[in-house]
């Protein structure tokens, strides 16, 4: 294990006091500068992948032209610069999450990798048959599907914590799921659809309890609002970059050292490996241990450049930030005759998930898309949540910390222009 | 366009009014009225079987395929009305064509159909029909031919 990171250093660029200025912010990611049929480009689909800053695609055009090599490889001057910087984003990965140490810190290309990490090793080794792994009525497929492929594999039980018809979870619903036959709680810190929030310390302070584990799908979280793993307490906390303004194909699964140190390889190749002989291969610690082979090298570097933008930013002026469009956006769509918001909980980031009475979601989403306005549409991977909530599928608008109350005009002014069209 | 196909005069239709609509948006809003204006009847319930549905799309989509003389005449349905448009160009535009025939409608084709007002998912999606109807007269000339 290395150094431990001091606990009085808040993050890179900690500058929480300062001001948000939202079209300061705009002017540093030059897609939004764009048109799209000669309409100006209203992005509202966070939710599903974020725009760059310059910060991050300068960030990674100076890797390629200036120092990339292979890392943790290489007896020469570009492997050792681009393994440093690999290895500072990993820092700078570690401090964004308040880990205890950036050894806690595995690189995945996404959300989906980490979490079928979790499910194939520490999975595979400490759960057996009639073992439970509670997940949530609102997950994403991502943190289904590995757990009904180890339900297969090892006969564990998946229960389902319920949560109301207005998308919310409640506490004492899950606590109902919750026994002494509970061994992972695996579940979302925020509803990719509904944008519903779950308090997850007192999830963890609850599963522990029970002497379960816990591990926090942080997709939708960690955009929207800061986030403490050692606060939260939390086993493991699983992000994408690519959602947090990052490139894609990079992601990163905390995991406390202690648990991820019981945890047997994820992939066997290069670089996880201490020593291979043909009798018998001894494996790295943690976090090498699961990173076999050439990693995302500059995707990494790239990520630790947007972490630290939306830290200079502050993540408690993004929060609130956009808190106050969500503010505006309930205000703004639900006075437009027909509009249905799909999940409306107490607690919810900013996402609105709505249909419009009488038209088809793609429909609207189509003619969304002619009036510049990009949003997602459909089941959001998220085929059971609409099971539940009785729909076929919804059209999502995302917010990010880019988005104005101006983006929002522009969307109910898009949502007539659909009832026109399509009435 | 030029075709060496013959029976393609609803397709030329189609191709001749967009053509003439040199405003983008405008061809988009021509689609929607053509989804708009088509006959929900000329596709029965009983059709909406799941071995008429498309698989793949975003919306629902069925495709029923009744063969006379030799010749493929569809009929379709989508539950989203900008989906319902390209449904009913594309079984209007290819209807009548014998399955040889139906095997040399190409990409270009389908392009001509559109003329930019759709988004490139949506174009895949037309793809998806033509490939879709191919294999149903391909499907009818091999089993004709098993006879």
């Amino acid at each position: 294990m290395s150094k431990i990171l001091p606990l009085q250093d808040a993050g890179p660029g900690d500058n929480s006091l300062t001001a948000f200025d939202v079209e300061k912010v705009r002017a540093d990611f030059p897609i939004l500068a764009r048109e799209v049929y000669g309409k100006p480009l209203v992005f509202l689909d966070n939710g599903a992948s974020a725009q760059k800053p310059r910060a991050v695609i300068d960030c990674v055009r100076e890797v390629y032209e200036s120092y990339y090599a292979n890392v943790h490889r290489g007896a020469h001057y570009l492997s050792q610069r681009s393994t440093d910087a690999f290895e500072e984003a990993r820092v700078t990965v570690a401090k964004f999450l308040n880990a205890k140490t950036e050894d806690e810190v595995i690189f995945t290309s996404n959300v989906t990798e980490a979490i079928n990490l979790v499910a194939a090793t520490w999975g595979r080794k400490f759960l057996g048959e009639g073992d439970e792994v509670i997940i949530t009525e609102m997950e994403h497929h991502a943190n289904i599907v590995p757990w009904q492929l180890l339900r297969e594999e090892k006969g564990i039980v998946l229960k389902i914590a319920p949560i109301r018809d207005n998308g919310e979870f409640v506490l004492e619903d899950f606590k109902a799921c919750l026994n002494p036959r509970t061994k992972l709680v695996a579940i979302t810190e925020c509803s990719n659809v509904l944008g519903s929030r779950v308090p997850i310390k007192e999830v963890t302070r609850l599963s522990h309890d029970q002497g379960a584990l816990v591990l926090v799908d942080g997709a939708q979280g960690i955009v929207h609002q800061p986030v403490d793993v050692q606060d939260l307490d939390c086993d493991f906390y699983a992000f994408t970059g690519h959602k947090l303004y990052g490139p894609s194909g990079i992601g990163a699964l905390y995991g406390k050292w202690d648990v991820l140190n019981t945890m047997p390889p994820y992939q066997g190749g290069g670089d996880m490996i201490e020593r291979v002989t043909f009798e018998k291969t001894t494996f790295k610690e943690p976090p090498h241990r699961f990173e076999a082979g050439t990693p995302p090298i500059v995707q990494a570097i790239g990520l630790g450049a947007a972490v630290n933008y939306v830290a200079d930013l502050g993540m408690e002026n993004i929060s609130a930030h956009e808190h106050g469009i969500l503010a505006y956006a309930n205000e703004r769509l639900k006075a437009i005759e027909g509009f249905k918001v799909v999940g409306d909980a107490p607690d919810k980031a900013a996402i609105i998930s709505f249909l419009v009475e009488g038209l088809h979601p793609f429909d609207v989403a189509t003619v969304l898309d002619r009036q510049g306005v990009a949003v997602r549409v459909g089941q959001h991977c998220a085929e059971p949540l609409m099971d539940r909530l009785g729909i076929e599928g919804t059209v999502r608008a995302s917010f990010g910390l880019y988005n104005t109350r101006e983006d929002v005009d522009a969307l109910a002014g898009a949502i007539e222009k659909a009832k026109e069209l399509l009435a | 366009m030029s075709t060496e196909l013959s029976n393609l005069e609803r397709y030329q239709e189609f191709v001749d009014s967009l053509e003439l609509i040199d405003d983008e948006d405008m061809r988009f809003e021509y689609i929607i009225d053509i989804g708009k204006r088509a006959n929900d009847d000329d596709f029965p319930e009983v059709f909406k079987v799941d071995a008429n549905l498309m698989h793949g799309c975003m919306s629902k989509v069925w495709i029923a395929d009744r063969i006379e003389d030799g010749r493929h005449y569809f009929s379709g349905f989508s539950d989203a009305i900008i989906v319902k448009g390209l449904v009913t160009m594309m079984i209007e535009s290819f209807s009548g064509l014998t399955g040889d025939e139906l095997q040399d409608i190409t990409a270009e084709h389908v392009r001509h159909l559109n003329l930019g007002a759709l988004t490139t998912q949506r174009q895949v999606g037309m793809m998806a029909m033509l490939e879709h109807f191919q294999k149903l007269g391909r499907r009818a000339d091999e089993s004709q031919a098993a006879e």
